[in-house]
């Protein structure tokens, strides 16, 4: 009884402490894991983490994309970052990417998937059906599928000029970002509805009857009821479609190529431009960071706002 | 008589018309003109596509067309559905690494003890959210420094780009399935494989589901990558080969039209057949809460 160690369960217990050296009844790494995390680790450290770091590290070089600074280009400090400072289509740009991926993105997809979503729960069956569908198709369309429709559409002779009665204006030379920013709100709105139709199933029937039965009418019942309890929907949703919308540059630079007269040079087409059409590698990598910027920017201050959501009912109620 | 007495005597029951709700109110007419105007901006641009594609002479402009196939025939050329085949090679080898690779990371981090496992999520969700096109300058400098510009090492890179989200995605899927499972099996001496081929996948194939059409949609879809990457024209997918056709001189709009139809049947295709588990993916998707 005395000595316990001689017990052969607690001999068990005590060899397999010492083999581990921990807890039994603590989570430990299994060495499976490693095998497990290997393949996505190594794609994403050397094919994604890797290279956003060496673009960096371009961004401060004199890289050409031909001739001799193709090879034997070297570090040169802070005078790509002089460059871009005095660089005037640079500033344009960013406001520009501001108009594209806030504007027609995070604004104008939100707004329209919402009123859509909305529309659609006092709509006819077959109102319904037709457009949900249309919006979807819209979706799911490729870029380049969306860049041609966009382009006929809106092209001297193209439906919206017709329609509107200027049959001889050429929209989308005359307002390419316009056009641009409708084509990529036309392209991302049926996600956002698909977001906004699951969110608004999920607000409470009881909530509703209960401001049906205190008199509020259709309006109150949306801004005071649905629209706040929407509000976080409404944050992820701009948060993804600025995300999407910077994605979307292949639609502008299919449909005008950032022109014309950099009238939609957004910075990732202006970023492909440099590099691949004005041959300057190393300036396109630089504008390319600039733009990894604006986006944790913009990713930051969402989440920001979220939060400042989740923390004002408790500052209130202390 | 007697019956009549009998009826007589039954209570009152509630009537059993259905309660008449006002068909028409206001917010149901704004509703319905709204969608339909709304429809309308969606329609219009698509019906060029469709009505240019059968026409003997389309413009830019949308007219009731002069009914041919000939404009499917020519973008069923070989030299066209050479760009097809490329776009499918690049989208299945895209979709296989990211999914394959997605999956077994998911797994892990769903159900393994992974020290920093909460940094690292954050990361790979960061990770999700950077702008693509910025790594098109490094990632052409490192493959033409070791002379990979071919169309294999960009369907990976393609890969690469949607491996975050299929991580959130398919780790959604994972943190569903209750635990049980897997302890039962471990219990009756299940090994590591069996559970997940047994277990484990058949139960998340909705959310592996969507995270492969995922992949396989941005990568079907993607145009700058695959043009800055494959140095070889004959390797270039369908959106390249359709930046062609929009910007050589004689330019044939039925054959564009019938050409991105064709181009976008597919993906189109996919989402319909899919969109119930894609959507219920989308929508729970961690990523974008």
């Amino acid at each position: 009884m005395v000595e316990l160690a001689n017990d052969p369960v607690a001999k068990t217990l005590g060899a397999l402490v010492a083999e581990n050296g921990a807890r039994l009844d603590k989570p430990r790494f299994s060495p499976s894991s490693l095998l497990l995390l290997f393949p996505a680790a190594a794609l994403l450290i050397g094919l994604f983490i890797y290279p956003v770091g060496y673009s960096v590290y371009l961004g401060f070089t004199n890289l050409q994309l031909i001739g001799p600074n193709s090879i034997h280009f070297r570090f040169t400090g802070l005078q790509n970052v002089y460059f871009l400072l005095s660089d005037h289509v640079f500033y344009r740009s960013i406001w520009l990417t501001l108009v594209f991926v806030v504007g027609s993105g995070a604004v104008g997809t939100t707004i329209l998937g919402l009123v859509i979503a909305l529309a659609l729960q006092s709509a006819l069956t077959s109102v319904r059906m037709v457009v949900t569908s249309l919006a979807i198709v819209a979706w799911t369309l490729p870029p380049a599928a969306i860049a041609i429709i966009w382009y006929a559409a809106t092209t001297q002779g193209g439906i919206f000029p017709v329609l509107f009665g200027y049959p001889h204006a050429d929209v989308l030379y005359d307002h390419a970002m316009l056009v641009v920013s409708l084509a990529n709100t036309w392209s991302l709105a049926g996600l956002a509805t698909i977001i906004f139709s699951a969110a608004l199933r999920n607000v409470p029937q009881e909530m509703l009857e209960a401001a049906k039965l205190e008199d509020a009418n259709a309006y109150q019942r949306l801004t005071r009821l649905v629209l706040p309890i929407l509000k976080p929907t409404i944050l992820t949703s701009a948060l993804l479609m600025t995300l999407l919308s910077f994605g979307n540059f292949t639609l502008i630079y299919l449909m005008t190529q950032g022109g014309p007269g950099g009238d939609s040079n957004i910075l990732p087409v202006y970023s492909y431009l440099q590099g691949f059409t004005f041959k300057k590698l190393g300036y396109a990598a630089l504008l390319g960071d600039v733009i990894v910027l604006i986006s944790g920017v913009l990713g930051i201050a969402y989440v920001w706002l979220a939060q400042a959501r989740r923390r004002a009912p408790k500052s209130n109620s202390v | 008589m007697s019956t009549y007495a009998f009826q007589h005597l039954t209570p009152q029951l509630p009537s059993t018309e259905p309660i008449r709700v006002k068909r028409w109110s206001l917010t149901k007419v704004i509703s319905n003109t709204t969608l339909l105007v709304i429809g309308a901006f969606f329609l219009l641009p698509m019906l060029w596509l469709f009505a240019a594609s059968v026409d003997t002479s389309a413009s830019w402009q949308l007219r009731v067309p002069d009914f041919t196939t000939r404009n499917y025939l020519l973008a069923l050329q070989p030299d066209y559905t050479r760009a097809l085949v490329n776009s499918l090679i690049l989208s299945l080898i895209a979709t296989v690494v990211a999914t394959v690779a997605a999956f077994l990371a998911a797994y892990s981090f769903s159900r393994q003890h992974i020290p920093w496992k909460g940094p690292i999520l954050l990361t790979i969700l960061f990770l999700s959210g950077v702008p693509i096109s910025i790594l098109i300058v490094p990632i052409y400098k490192m493959f033409s420094y070791v002379g990979w510009l071919s169309i294999f090492p960009t369907a990976v890179i393609l890969g690469v780009t949607a491996l975050p989200f299929e991580i959130y995605l398919i780790k959604n899927a994972v943190d569903a399935i209750p635990l049980d499972l897997e302890e039962a099996a471990h219990i009756e001496k299940a090994s590591t494989w069996k559970i997940l081929s047994r277990i484990v996948i058949p139960l998340t194939m909705p959310g592996i589901a969507s995270a492969a059409i995922f992949g396989f949609v941005n990568a079907w879809g993607s145009f700058l990558i695959p043009l800055v990457l494959i140095s070889r024209a004959a390797e270039q997918p369908g959106p390249v080969r359709m930046y062609g056709f929009m910007n050589s001189v004689a330019i044939n709009y039925g054959a564009v039209a019938a050409f991105s139809i064709l181009y976008s049947l597919p993906v189109v295709i996919l989402y319909l057949l899919m969109s119930r588990s894609f959507r219920a993916g989308f929508v729970l998707g961690g990523a974008v809460r």
